[in-house]
């Protein structure tokens, strides 16, 4: 949570229209190399997440040598008290974390966006509804209520989404609706509100597209802390239940054993990797398009 | 007993234990003569109120707080006076008159007949955990000041046992009556001492209670008007360190004296010489259970399924698992000494046999959930354990889905009959059977009994049981033993709880330490420790 | 401005009624069964214990009517009793403040001392291997799941080379100083006791230093990029061509500029940690509300995690309002509301 949004009014993309693939190889060669090497991570783990059957790791579940061994040329990372081989355990936790907070993040943009939109673009009743919901959610300190929300439902990563979905929702309903009532202001909105356009359509075709840079920067920063939050949630027991090699279970097995500290390691720097990816990531995407706020 | 704190995930809480030797710091100060005596352990207090409390810290906090009329020996088996020198005990086992010494509570006044009958009718009336103690009883009345009757609706031959347990201890009712406390019928609500006890006590124990801070610190005080020998310490600290590691860390370092909750595993790494470690078998032990009544499972764990599962477990194998062979396997849910066991043989694998039992009765593609608290008790990681099972039972063709959960969703499922296995523990109140068997006896209104059934008990009834339990508490001696025995064997006939794992409990502590000891009853009884 | 600022304090009350309802309404959707913090396990099957306890905790009154005493409860300062100390909410959260605010306190002169500190250096040689590695450091702080590197620092520190002590507050033999502040550091320096005072900083100084690098990387990077907007203002030009030197401009003229951001977000954070220290607290054993809070999430003691979430969402409120008051209060030019 640490990457709280600076509210950026009226930064937008200039959007490429015509050649999209041209201004993305554009946008690429422009990164800093810290948001090359962060998009070089997250590629890496979505390769991982989608060839996992393919690389050649022992069972994650599976008993495969003596329990509590320290690496060695066989297990890179040791065995834990179980005798599972930690180093494939922690490549098969990201088939836990990834995909999940892509669902959480989607979701999140999806939901709030969608509320900020209305909000923003329709006003009035709407607007006052939809951001007393949001101040209201706001108002818990995050932690404590993806805590609640999670505990209340009962452990399990489902539960932890969406725990972790509605604490980040109103995020993205802020950021949309300030975008929203700022693009509502231009002279080509104003002229197909003029022009009698449906409000709807207006909303779809002249505003949202114009909407969504910072929303994008957002999405990419959160990537991370998402997977940190649910780290968390696992690591006190309100998410992945074991037998699943979910990294913030794995280290919640490690801190008991905290001598044989290769158990935690792995999924620890797994997790590190993918925050630190995302930071760098959407820090070199701001900078490429929102100087304002660099 | 409970362990509503020990989460999986909380039990990281404290893993790092307290400092080690700290060279930022000057050195912390070191054990050597000192007059406090400090123990590491995760605390599970559930209450201080001796009539409301139940958890294994409780145990050893009542024994040193309060007394009872009558305890246990330190051969975990005869029953010795305490603060009633003598008793007797009419022939059906329904009337039993206790004489009293004469004791003092901690404030000077004299324990009397009247606390005693006042603190047995709280206990009842509370209707706290512990009141299953008074089950039966009639009344307690003061015959003279040092003489009490207590008569039993029904003969029960455990009584004097129960009564040694810590929750039978003698409060002082003129103090706690001051603060709140109730005895009469309206105690369940009207009782408004608990927090009170929180922070006081009113026994008339070695020690009396100094300080309480949940999930921190329990602090002891010398009771200087104490009416016995007095004892060790001026003060014993009860420190919060959550994890196995941290606390064998503490104790090697020299900040605490006694680690109560080190498993064999960690107490093998313990190198220091200052430590003494010493491994003795437990009355604790972890079971597996069937329900029979879950949803979808009535026709599937008939008894001949039920036999095969556990004919297909690698019991050896599962202590090597948990507890790294440093164990017991147990045959009945009757704990290895307790009365009854001595001719008890635990069962053997025998996969081939469980093969075919399973496919003469048509289970061979069989499928089971089974659903257990996410926790670690007594050294023993119950994913692990059941992640053994899950293995063994594979091997057998029968597929194990796991499904570890928070001990709030495993009591809610469990009583809606969601899965067909569980897995859970006991450690014992008292030195005694019956406890046993009226918790796990397949016998109409019993605990178990509604779980298997969930709620049909008839579909697991054993009437067997019901006699023979009967019996056993019309007998004593030997004859009670033999009937218990009997009951033993029924109880792994119908094989629906099948205990795993007794673990072997470590008493460490610091080598200028004496007096250690587990005790069936009461956990550690502090007064009797000592520094050389 | 004044009537902004009155409106958002109306606000208030009725967004941590919000708050408490919705605390509430969780606490009646849980999926477990909330007696099990109440009633122990071998004692759940017995009609009259769990009937006995439902009363005796109001578990047995229709919803709307618990709805009602909770809110008037709350009114009166009362958070409720805990399921699980069975002492009052209020009582158990008065007794652990001082130690997360201890642990808070610490962490934030930390991180402010090395997010100013880098922040400052990293804007002076801005674009310099050190800026970038700086900012890489100030990531790695905001980016690091705190659960995990308490736990290695643990292991290496504490365990390999025992340089620190371990977990909690103070070795267990040694009895806290009278209580002053709370603070066991400042209560050992009032009572003269040095011994003391150093054991209890050295089993502040770890979990300290892991939030205060935490917190480290969002003050790094808002000095930075203040100081950088600063030094291309006009008064710094202007500094500049009366020869002020590139140091004395920095400080002079440009810090002064990150002034406010610095100190808003200072509030906010410390609003956060409240709370955000809830795995710090775990990890290190430090008896706060945070280790409180996840003990209650973990045994649906809902009181406890009620009591810590309105106690955090007060501070929370109250730091919003001040950031969002000093913002206005240091650019006119911001449009206030919404």
């Amino acid at each position: 949570m640490t990457a709280a949004p600076d509210a950026a009014p009226g930064a937008v993309l200039p959007a490429p229209r015509r050649r999209p693939l041209v201004g993305l190889a554009r946008a690429w060669r422009r990164l800093p190399p810290t948001a090359k090497v962060g998009a070089a991570i997250l590629l890496f783990w979505v390769v991982v997440v989608l060839t996992i059957q393919l690389w050649p790791l022992a069972d994650p579940l599976k008993m495969v040598g003596r329990r509590l061994q320290e690496p060695s040329a066989e297990f890179w990372l040791g065995t834990d008290a179980l005798g599972r081989d930690v180093f494939a355990r922690t490549l098969h936790g990201a088939v836990w974390s990834i995909p999940i907070a892509f669902v959480v993040v989607a979701c999140a943009v999806a939901i709030g966006s969608a509320l900020g939109a209305v909000a923003g673009f329709f006003g009035g009743w709407w607007d006052s509804i939809i951001m007393r919901l949001v101040d209201v959610t706001v108002s818990f300190p995050p932690i404590l209520l993806a805590m609640a929300v999670a505990a209340m439902l009962g452990p399990g990563l489902l539960n932890a989404s969406i725990a972790m979905i509605i604490v980040w929702w109103p995020i993205y309903a802020r950021l949309m609706r300030a975008q929203v009532l700022e693009v509502r202001e231009r002279e080509h909105v104003e002229a197909a509100v003029a022009g009698g356009a449906p409000s709807g359509r207006i909303l779809v075709v002249h505003v949202l597209p114009l909407c969504w840079t910072p929303t994008l920067i957002n999405a990419t920063m959160d990537f991370g802390q998402v997977v940190l939050l649910a780290a968390s949630l696992s690591f006190i027991g309100l998410g992945a239940t074991p037998p699943s090699p979910e990294w913030g279970s794995m280290i919640s097995e490690g801190a008991t054993r905290f001598y044989n500290w290769w158990i935690a390691f792995g999924p620890g720097m797994a997790i590190l990797s993918v925050v630190l990816a995302s930071s760098f990531l959407g820090d070199g995407l701001r900078d490429l398009f929102d100087r304002r706020s660099a | 007993m409970m362990h509503f704190d020990t989460k999986r995930g909380l039990r990281a809480l404290a893993f790092a234990g307290v400092a080690m030797a700290a060279p930022l710091t000057s050195l912390p100060a070191l054990a050597q003569g000192s007059d406090t005596l400090v123990i590491a352990r995760s605390m599970d207090v559930n209450s201080l109120d001796p009539q409301r409390a139940f958890c294994d810290t409780c145990q050893f906090y009542l024994t040193a707080v309060y007394e009872t009329l009558v305890t246990l020996a330190p051969d975990n088996k005869s029953l010795v006076p305490n603060l009633a020198e003598r008793w007797e005990v009419n022939d059906d086992f329904t009337e039993f008159t206790f004489h009293l010494k004469d004791a003092t509570f901690a404030d000077g006044s004299p324990v009397e007949a009247s606390d005693v009958v006042w603190s047995f009718e709280r206990l009842k009336n509370l209707k706290g955990s512990p009141s299953f103690l008074m089950d039966g009883l009639v009344g307690a009345e003061a015959v003279d000041a040092k003489t009490v009757k207590v008569t039993l609706e029904a003969p029960n031959g455990e009584f004097l046992n129960k009564v040694s347990a810590p929750y039978g201890g003698i409060v002082n009712a003129e103090v706690a009556m001051a603060n709140g406390a109730i005895a009469g019928e309206e105690a369940a609500t009207e009782d408004k001492a608990e927090p009170w006890f929180l922070a006081n006590s009113a026994g008339s124990g070695p020690y009396m209670l100094k300080a309480y801070s949940p999930e921190a610190e329990l602090r002891l005080g010398r009771n200087d008007a104490y009416h016995g020998e007095a004892p060790g310490f001026s003060e014993i600290v009860v420190t919060q360190i959550s994890d196995a590691v941290s606390q064998a860390q503490a104790l090697e370092t020299g900040q605490v004296d006694i680690a109560m909750q080190i498993d064999p595993d960690t107490a093998s790494s313990i190198r220091s010489d200052d430590v003494t470690t010493e491994v003795v078998p437990s009355y604790n032990f972890l079971y597996v259970g069937f329900i029979p009544g879950a949803k979808g499972m009535k026709d599937v764990l008939t008894p001949e399924v039920r036999t095969a599962l556990a004919l297909a477990i690698d019991y050896e194998g599962v202590l090597d698992f948990t507890v790294g062979g440093a164990g017991a396997r147990q045959a009945a849910p009757i704990p290895n000494g307790f009365p009854g066991t001595a001719g008890l043989t635990p069962r053997e694998r025998d996969l081939e046999k469980a093969k075919e039992m399973l496919a003469a009765a048509g289970a061979e593609d069989l499928k089971l959930v089974a659903g257990y608290p996410n926790d670690n008790i007594y050294g023993v990681d119950f994913n692990i354990m059941m992640q053994k099972v899950q293995q063994d039972f594979a091997e057998a063709g029968v597929e194990l889905e796991l499904k570890p959960l928070t001990w709030s969703v495993w009591r809610d499922e469990l009583g809606a009959g969601e899965w067909g296995v569980t897995a859970i523990y006991y450690a014992p109140d008292y030195y005694g059977s019956g406890q046993y068997v009226s918790y796990f006896g397949m016998m109409e209104g019993f605990p178990w009994a509604n779980r298997a059934g969930v709620g049909d008990s008839a579909l697991v009834r054993n009437e067997t049981e019901e006699k023979l339990y009967a019996q056993a508490l019309a007998a004593s001696g030997e004859e009670a033993d033999a009937i218990y025995a009997k009951i033993a064997e029924e109880m792994m006939k119908e094989a629906i709880i099948l205990p795993l794992v007794s673990p072997n409990l470590v008493l460490a502590y610091r080598s200028d330490i004496e007096g250690v000891r587990y005790s069936a009853c009461c956990n550690l009884p502090l007064a009797e420790i000592s520094r050389k | 401005m004044l009537a902004y600022i009155a409106r958002r304090l109306i606000a208030i009350p009725f967004l941590l009624l919000g708050v408490a309802s919705v605390s509430f309404l969780l606490s009646q959707m849980t999926k477990g069964d909330p007696l099990a913090a109440l009633v122990p396990e071998r004692m759940m099957d017995n009609p009259e214990i769990v009937a006995a306890v439902k009363a005796q905790w109001g578990l047995d009154q229709p919803l709307p009517v618990r709805y009602g005493i909770y809110i008037s409860n709350l009114l009166q300062g009362d958070l409720g009793t805990s399921f699980a100390t069975r002492r009052p909410v209020a009582v158990d959260i008065a007794e652990r403040l001082p130690a997360t605010l201890e642990l808070v306190f610490a962490a934030m002169i930390i991180g402010t001392i090395m997010g100013v500190g880098l922040g400052l250096l990293s804007a002076r040689f801005r674009g310099s291997v050190f800026d970038g590695l700086a900012r890489i450091f100030a990531l790695i702080g905001s980016s690091l799941p705190i659960f995990w590197s308490g736990l290695i620092l643990l292991y290496l520190l504490s365990v390999r080379v025992a340089l620190v002590p371990g977990t909690g507050r103070l070795p267990p033999r040694v009895e806290p100083p009278p209580d002053v502040t709370g603070f066991y550091t400042v209560d050992a320096l009032l009572a003269g006791d040095l011994d003391l005072f150093a054991q209890a900083l050295a089993h502040l100084a770890l979990p300290a230093l892991v939030l205060g690098w935490a917190v480290s990387g969002v003050i790094t990077r808002l000095v930075r990029s203040s100081l950088i907007e600063g030094l291309s203002q006009d008064y710094a030009r202007t500094a500049r061509a009366k020869g002020a030197p590139e140091r004395v401009v920095l400080i002079n003229h440009a810090l002064r500029n990150a002034l406010i951001p610095l100190l808003t977000i200072l509030g906010f954070t410390f609003a956060y940690l409240i709370t955000g220290a809830v795995l710090t607290e775990a990890i290190f054993a430090w008896p706060g509300i945070g280790s409180y809070a996840v003990r209650g999430a973990a045994s649906l003691d809902y009181p406890a995690i009620g009591g810590v979430t309105i106690v955090g969402s007060i501070a929370f409120l109250l730091a919003n309002l001040l950031t969002d008051i000093a913002y206005a209060w240091a650019n006119p030019r911001i449009k206030v509301g919404g």
